[in-house]
């Protein structure tokens, strides 16, 4: 009886488990397994993913874009969301990889953006 | 004073700009249509209608083909001025922007040759409209 209880306890977490990870995959915002020194940014429908990248900061990385539209986009960093000043813009491409070297940022929260369509936002946070 | 466009016939000089005016016009929009987004595909639909505009044999197109001529000049100038402050700066815009003011020239002389001085053809627009009202209130006055 108890073992058959555990069985079903496992059963359950994994279902939960299957559950969530499917949710985080279809929020495209949502941050994903990145790799804070060669983070890889996707545009897909118009948007971004993961919309929220985490870095380390006062270290210079490699930032990959990769577009999966047909549009043209680029990821382009600014200080903040007025855009007036901008730390690293990538080059504009379409269903293509581009990748920019971003240098150290100090501890903070910047955003980017597509510089074709400004709707598609993001913010990064060098931790 | 340059004949209206409506009343002129079209020389082979006035087909080969018009044809040059249409497929500027189709080419920026088809630039514009392959950006995504709600406002470049807009703009693109904004290049379609103003070339089908410019071409269309129907009458009142025929007659109003001067606005259509500075509408699309208006269009293709807010177009390049909207780039201007907002950008993306990068090859395929420049293309696009060279196209536009190329659009804009040939309007200019289009519609230099089919209607002459723009201030002259909006006053003698307005003119007409004043001598149909005009006319229309007078009539109105003997009936009463």
């Amino acid at each position: 009886m108890k073992r058959l209880f555990l069985s079903l306890c496992l059963v359950v977490l994994a279902a939960i488990t299957v559950a969530c990870s499917g949710a985080a995959a279809d929020n495209p915002a949502s941050a994903g397994p990145v790799d804070p020194n060669a983070p890889v940014i996707t545009a897909q429908n118009m948007a971004f993913s993961p919309a929220t990248l985490d870095v380390t900061a006062n270290k210079a990385f490699s930032l990959t874009l990769d577009n999966k539209d047909g549009a043209p986009h680029n990821v382009a960093i600014y200080t903040d969301s007025s855009a007036s000043s901008s730390i690293s813009v990538g080059e504009i491409v379409s269903s293509s990889k581009s990748t920019q070297q971003v240098p150290a940022l100090k501890p903070g929260t910047y955003f980017f953006r597509c510089d074709v369509h400004h709707e598609m936002t993001g913010t990064i946070n060098a931790k | 004073m340059a004949l209206r466009s409506a009343d002129r016939a079209l020389s082979p000089v006035d087909v080969a700009l018009r044809v040059a005016i249409v497929g500027l016009a189709l080419s920026t929009g088809y630039i514009h249509s392959t950006l995504g987004g709600v406002l470049f595909t807009l703009n693109a639909i904004g290049y379609l209608v103003a070339a089908v505009a410019m071409v269309i044999p129907l009458p009142l197109a025929v007659r109003y083909r001067w606005v259509v001529r500075l509408g699309l000049m208006g269009y293709a100038a807010t177009t390049i001025i909207g780039w201007a402050i907002q950008g993306p700066y990068y090859t395929t815009a420049y293309i696009a922007k060279a196209i536009e003011v190329l659009l804009i020239t040939l309007l200019a002389i289009d519609f230099a040759r089919m209607d002459g001085n723009p201030v002259t053809v909006i006053k003698n627009e307005v003119a007409d409209l004043q001598a149909k009202f005009g006319r229309r209130s007078a009539t109105n006055s003997s009936n009463a």
